[in-house]
């Protein structure tokens, strides 16, 4: 143990480094947190040529080439249905926090009520047996919002009963 | 029509592996750089560009090319160029390299991909391939997007983890006929890739490509440099690339609409109507083994849903009409960067008959491909005769 | 050579901070410009070649951030990581192999998202440099010192370079920094990284340019003036500063001599109208003018004296108030080349250098001019 230690003194040397960015989100993304936080909404953004609807709203819609504005902004509904699924099961580093991101974890994709696009988030459940493509699933959103991503911590599967 | 005709003279590989603790990055660079000059017997003097890279977050170094391009190969005083475009970064070097020269500007190039990916933390560098703000708080690097493929390809097909784990098998037996491939497994079978860990629902450890180090280099020149140096050329008869959105996952994902996009651009510049009839062997970029069964669709080996069936039937296997991945591919070996170069210099060997024991007999025509970004394709095919 | 041509150029506004704007808006802003100037769609554009850098950009695969703003879903889009007059050869490239009639170029660059320095020092190798903590400011500073202990040169020679291009600036609508500074304002800066001060670097600019490429059966379909490439060539000199010679800008020397020979350019002042040369600093341009061959080795200080390269002179240089006045890192070497092309075009406005025929841009990677992309364009 302590010999390949000794080895590795010798032939490697340790960089880290903090290397923080701001990154700009743009107009549309500050209304969509806005009516999160303080509304529960969830907004897309609507192509004014074609009709497409973008989640998660973005400025440029790439079929047409064609900017969308605030104003091209539409409601989502907060359910969805899934189209795909997996549980995360191993360890990486999280560029967004620098530490290892806790696992196992349900990630989903699936697409919202009203968006012509997928997109994907986490899922509350680890179980892929209890999880099947076509299953309606729901935002879960926290109580106190901040105005971020996090404000929808995951969707969760909508059980049959409900 | 193109200006010029380019041909792969030249071919250099490291053996790869998990960590190559015993070179530093320019040492590991170097091997490669200078197999592919002595298997071409050109001077490094008489190369007249470089074109190198990598993806740059794995090993925290910005602007390598100024830095390995000149220690590692012969740049000095000449032009270095970067290229980078993530998975696809080792095709989009052979596609640069191959504008150099067809267009008449340069007439032998020295094309390099590389990795050291286990100096730095490559599932996190490819988290911050994607957004910030809507797609990396919650994505788990490159596997998780490519478990929620295979997902909606098995849910759409019915596709088995059987059919999956065959993918495995044949590629990772196949690499032990790869004297440079990472994962040489000879004698693995179905039950050893089925019963390995689930990693993210329904990859399991086996169904995913390993993280290796090391690098690539292949050497372009235009016809009149290619008869001086070899009579045994693979000429480039075709590039193509397809991108995508920017939220690759905006559509659903159970096939790879670029690689359709690009193959049928492929094609048709190279003449081929019938893939399967008209390519002897393919070499495709197959980070998962589920990515294998759905891309063969997506090339237009077989309908739909049937990319399991090619491969049940043998198809796809050594011995079939169209072998996939005699080297192993990238089920047995990944240095990122250089890992779509590899497709290109495998194909060469291929065309070239110089694939030893995974050799496929009387190639005339060699698919390669390159795959990632936002779910991107770059396809060259390779073949005896140049272009025209 | 084969004909390959500009036909249409825009630039974005650079500024401080675009801090409304993501990547993909910042791009489609000078996209939907280009597309709009030249009448085309996304159609009519054959492939995209873009540039720029992971590490400015804080994102692994900084190109996948803008695809739907090149509108290259289905189509085919390759990433030069570097500056941007490097994409714009390989964009040519393309046209000159014959396989695609037009190509679009974009390089876009953001400096207000992430600390400058630390981005530069992540240049240096982690076994011998970087520790030293070495960035752009450092070494400018360290070739600023040899090419004075070795030629001299004066402070104000120097600080005068900074006085022309920020005047320049005044005449370009798109220049970041568009206030003049007299030579006291620029001498008594604070001491960066001595000999250089604060006034002698540039600033750091957020932007984004486009051109459109086309061969020659096609450029008179979109303008009358194209903008063809006479001359190119790329060196690049080695990576350790130490293993430099650091007070001469060789390989833009040797790059400028090829690309001379192959527009048959032989006395540049006398046959260059314009030039667009990178100034990273303002001793850069100085050693600029002698590795461009304007002046003899040493005598770049007299040769900015001498009001040649002035507006007025016979070699102006960086009339649009070079990278002095907007310093969008990866774009740079991109702006030159498109105000180069405007020049030409005849379409620089108040910048405009009256009948430029035949003009020089450069592109730069690295630190302190390490690869050196040099290129001449001409009208005819």
């Amino acid at each position: 143990m302590s010999k390949r230690k000794d080895k590795e003194k010798v032939f490697e040397i340790k960089w880290k480094t903090d290397l923080p960015y701001r990154y700009s989100i743009g107009k549309l993304a500050v209304k969509f947190f806005e009516e999160l936080k303080n509304n529960k909404k969830i907004l897309g953004s609507k192509c004014p040529k074609c009709g497409k609807v973008h989640f998660p709203p973005r400025g440029v819609c790439a079929d047409c080439l064609v900017e969308m504005t605030l104003d091209d902004m539409v409601d989502l509904s907060p359910r969805g249905t899934l189209a795909g699924f997996t549980v995360v099961n191993y360890p990486f580093v999280d560029p967004n926090t620098g530490g290892m991101r806790p696992f196992p974890y349900g990630y989903a994709i699936f697409k919202l009520d009203g968006a012509d696009t997928y997109t994907m988030h986490f899922l509350d459940e680890i179980d892929h047996t209890k999880m099947r493509v076509g299953q309606r699933v729901e935002a879960v959103f926290k109580e106190e919002r901040q105005g971020n991503i996090d404000d929808i911590p995951y969707f969760r599967i909508i059980k049959e009963e409900e | 029509m193109p200006k010029n005709d380019v041909a792969v003279v030249g071919i250099g590989q490291t053996k790869f592996r998990s960590k190559r603790r015993d070179v530093n990055i320019p040492e590991m660079i170097y091997e490669a750089a200078k197999m592919a000059l002595d298997d071409a017997k050109i001077e490094p003097k008489d190369i007249d560009a470089i074109i190198i890279g990598n993806m740059d977050h794995f090993e925290g170094i910005n602007f390598s090319e100024l830095w390995c391009g000149i220690d590692a190969a012969p740049g000095y005083l000449k032009p270095v160029v970067k290229v980078a475009t993530g998975g696809t970064t080792g095709s989009s070097l052979a596609i640069c390299g191959y504008y150099n020269v067809a267009s008449g500007i340069y007439n032998k190039v020295l094309v390099i991909g590389w990795e050291k990916l286990n100096e730095g933390g490559a599932t996190t560098g490819i988290i911050t391939a994607f957004d910030p703000v809507w797609e990396r708080p919650s994505l788990a690097g490159a596997l998780g997007p490519l478990a929620l493929m295979a997902n909606t390809y098995a849910a759409k097909y019915g596709i088995t983890p059987e059919q999956a784990a065959k993918v495995t098998v044949k590629n990772r037996s196949n690499a032990a006929n790869n004297p440079f491939a990472h994962l040489q497994m000879p004698n693995i079978t179905v039950d050893y890739v089925m019963s390995s860990q689930m990693i993210s629902y329904p990859l399991r450890l086996h169904d995913c490509c390993p993280q290796s180090e090391g690098a690539c280099a292949i050497i372009y020149a235009n016809e009149e440099e290619t008869k001086k140096v070899t009579d045994n050329p693979a000429w480039i008869q075709s590039v193509a690339t397809a991108h995508y959105y920017t939220f690759g996952t905006d559509t659903i994902m159970f096939d790879l609409p670029s690689a359709a996009i690009a193959s049928k651009e492929a094609y048709r510049k190279a003449g081929i109507k019938d893939p399967v009839k008209d390519l002897d062997v393919a070499e495709i970029y197959e980070p998962t083994s589920w990515s294998e069964l759905s891309w063969t669709e997506s090339l237009g080996f077989c309908k739909s849903g049937e990319g399991g069936k090619i491969l049940d039937e043998g198809i796809t296997q050594m011995g079939g009409e169209l072998p996939v991945n005699p080297s192993g591919g990238v089920l047995s070996t990944n240095p990122i960067g250089a890992t779509a170069l590899v497709r290109v210099a495998e194909a060469a060997i291929q065309v070239m008959g110089r694939g030893g024991k995974r050799q496929v007999p009387d190639v005339e025509k060699a698919l390669s491909m390159g795959f990632g970004g936002s779910l991107w394709t770059e396809i060259l095919i390779l073949g005896k005769e140049p272009k025209r | 050579m084969d004909k390959v041509a500009i036909v249409g150029v825009a630039q974005t506004k650079y500024e401080a901070e675009k801090i409304d704007q993501t990547y993909m808006e910042l791009v489609f802003e000078v996209v939907k410009k280009l597309h709009n100037d030249l009448g085309i769609t996304n159609d009519d554009v054959g492939s995209v070649i873009t540039s720029s850098n992971d590490f400015n950009d804080g994102r692994t695969i900084a190109n996948m951030a803008i695809q739907d703003a090149v509108g290259t879903v289905g189509k085919s889009e390759s990433r030069v990581s570097g500056d941007g007059a490097f994409a714009y050869v390989y964009a040519a490239m393309r046209i000159l192999s014959g396989e695609y009639d037009t190509v679009m170029v974009v390089s876009h660059c953001k400096c207000s998202e992430v600390n400058q320095y630390l981005v530069n020092n992540t240049i240096f190798d982690p076994y011998y440099q970087r520790h030293l903590g070495l960035d752009q400011i450092s070494s400018a500073g360290l070739m600023a010192n040899m090419y004075m202990t070795k030629y001299g040169f004066t402070e104000e020679q120097a600080a005068n370079v900074v006085v022309k291009n920020r005047k320049n600036a005044l005449n370009n609508p798109y220049a970041h920094l568009r206030k003049e500074v007299t030579l006291d304002e620029v001498l008594n800066s604070p001491m960066m990284a001595y000999p250089l001060k604060e006034l002698e670097f540039p600033p750091f600019s957020d932007g984004a340019v486009a051109m459109l490429l086309t061969n020659k059966e096609l450029a008179s379909k979109f303008t009358d003036n194209p903008v063809w490439l006479k001359g190119y060539a790329n060196c690049t000199d080695a990576y350790y500063l130490g293993h430099r010679t650091m007070t001469d800008l060789i390989g833009l020397e040797l790059a400028a001599k090829e690309a001379y020979k192959m527009a048959g350019i032989n006395d540049p002042v006398k046959n260059l109208d314009v030039a667009e040369v990178y100034d990273a600093f303002s001793v850069h341009e100085l050693m600029s003018y002698e590795a461009l061959g304007f002046c003899n080795k040493g005598e770049g200080g007299k040769f900015l004296d001498s009001g040649e390269t002035q507006m007025g002179g016979n070699i102006p240089v960086n009339p649009s108030g070079g990278v002095l006045s907007s310093n969008p890192t990866m774009a740079n070497g991109l702006i030159r080349l498109a105000e180069v092309a405007l020049q030409i075009m005849g379409k620089a406005g108040k910048r405009q250098i009256a009948d430029s025929k035949l003009g020089l841009a450069n592109g730069m990677n690295g630190i302190c001019s390490q690869g050196n992309c040099v290129l001449i364009f001409g009208g005819e």
